[in-house]
């Protein structure tokens, strides 16, 4: 069973989700909103090398040499995953060189609807969807929709060049994930900042008072979920074991 | 297996075997994802991927020869109660390639990481509580020593895992039939047999060969400083 983690290290937040989603300007925004209150780094995970980290660099969000590049041998999804390695070397040399820091960020190489953070390698984290996309993505669902800690939908501004319904949109994330939180998000409305802010700020206090238990999202459909019969209902809701209970 | 694997005072043939495929296997969380043993810059800078097998050779008689006899010297140093601060020495000055010398540091990292975790009280790794940044053959060495792997054995490891990460990297920079690509390392066999002779038996770190290959050395600076990598090194 997973432990939870104690603050004495800096706490690990993971952001994933399909490319072109929004990661890196989310991990943007989230630099700008926090650098003043937070002591931050960076960890990116790219198909080639260092396109995120320079244009996290460029952006002036945060003091360059604390943002990172790994790379993943063209295995994004095994580098946050199955062989956290790289990335956990990652993380310890930014803990040595910047001590104390309170929070690093770590974007995944934009994958599928599949990939999601071992919990070994984050604590908790961040599935980003944009309205682009389409609004039946959310529908699909996957390990990183259903249950990762937070799941954004970005780029709600564009949803009226694209016909996408964002309250339906949210509401459909809720019911996906059992009500665990959805946040719609845009740049441009600052009350969406404030409650991705707000959200961040929550795990650190409860990461700060032990009592953070990272979860795996898992790669695994979860069981006993759609229109089972009473019969088929029954023998699919077995006990998890990477989920706590009263949590489903 | 793990109570056998951490009392390494006299592991039977049949464990150390046992910890060799462990070590050799790629799977094994020590980033081996992120490598390609040189063979992304080559290929960038115009390596005929039908030269492949040419290329491990060249490597096995060169970088990896002299990586397998600092790894040798190394588990000798750590068994007979030894530092190995000299065996590094020796390595980088025969490591001229500072992008070499770092790639082979950042996953001497990973094994040190791995091997504090599997042997918690070796003694033999004693040394690797101070030192942060091991060159691979300098923690492979000394993990050898943890786990009981003969010297052979340790060449054995090395060649096969230095060719194993080319071919890997190639299937992913210039993929081809898979089963033709565990062909070449197989009919690599005998290249990497004939590094046993050469350093098994190596105790003194001046006698470690010092064997360069400029080019590959042009091509690991060239790919430290690209901005457009699949691997790290």
């Amino acid at each position: 069973m997973p432990e939870s983690v104690r603050g004495t290290r800096a706490l690990r937040l993971g952001v994933c989700g399909p490319v072109g989603t929004g990661k890196s300007s989310l991990i943007g925004l989230l630099c700008r909103e926090l650098a003043d209150r937070l002591s931050l780094a960076v960890i990116t995970n790219d198909i080639y090398t260092d396109e995120d980290a320079r244009m996290l660099r460029a952006a002036g969000v945060l003091a360059p040499e604390r943002i990172r590049a790994v790379e993943t041998g063209a295995c994004p999804h095994t580098a946050i995953r199955d062989d956290i390695t790289a990335n956990l070397l990652a993380v310890e040399d930014l803990e040595l060189d910047f001590d104390p820091v309170e929070l690093i960020l770590v974007e995944s190489g934009g994958d599928n609807l599949t990939a999601t953070f071992s919990p070994a390698l984050v604590d908790t984290q961040i599935f980003v969807l944009d309205v682009a996309g389409g609004g039946d993505v959310v529908r699909k669902g996957g390990p990183g929709i259903s249950r990762a800690d937070l799941l954004v939908i970005n780029k709600t501004d564009l949803a009226e060049h694209v016909d996408v319904d964002v309250p339906r949109m949210v509401r459909e994330g809720l019911a996906e994930r059992d009500h665990r939180p959805v946040i719609a998000l845009s740049r441009k409305n600052p009350d969406s900042i404030q409650a991705l802010k707000a959200w961040v700020l929550t795990q650190v206090d409860s990461f700060a008072a032990g009592a953070l238990v990272p979860q795996d999202p898992g790669p695994m459909a979860p069981h006993g979920h759609g229109d089972a019969t009473d019969a088929q209902d029954r023998e699919g809701h077995h006990q998890h074991q990477n989920v706590p209970a009263g949590d489903r | 297996m793990s109570s056998e694997l951490t009392s390494p005072e006299h592991p039977s043939p049949g464990i150390t075997e046992l910890l060799l495929m462990l070590l050799a296997d790629a799977r094994l969380p020590t980033s081996g994802h992120t490598q390609s043993g040189g063979l992304e810059p080559a290929l960038r800078d115009g390596l005929d991927p039908s030269r492949l097998v040419e290329y491990c050779r060249t490597r096995l008689a060169t970088v990896t020869l002299t990586e397998a006899a600092t790894a040798v010297v190394c588990r000798h140093r750590a068994l007979a109660g030894q530092g190995t601060d000299d065996v590094e020495l020796a390595w980088a000055a025969r490591t001229p390639s500072d992008a070499q010398r770092a790639a082979s540091r950042a996953m001497g990292r990973a094994y040190r990481r791995l091997a504090r975790h599997l042997w918690p009280d070796a003694a033999v790794l004693g040394e690797l509580e101070a030192v942060r940044h091991p060159s691979r053959p300098r923690a492979l060495g000394l993990v050898a020593a943890a786990g009981g792997l003969s010297g052979g054995q340790l060449v054995r490891l090395v060649g096969y895992d230095d060719v194993q990460t080319v071919v890997s990297a190639s299937l992913k920079l210039s993929p081809g039939d898979p089963m033709k690509a565990a062909g070449w390392v197989l009919g690599l066999r005998e290249d990497i047999e004939s590094m046993v002779p050469r350093c098994a038996d190596l105790v003194d770190p001046h006698l470690i060969p010092a064997l360069s290959a400029p080019l590959m050395e042009a091509w690991a600076q060239d790919h430290a400083a690209t901005t457009r990598r699949l691997f790290s090194a």
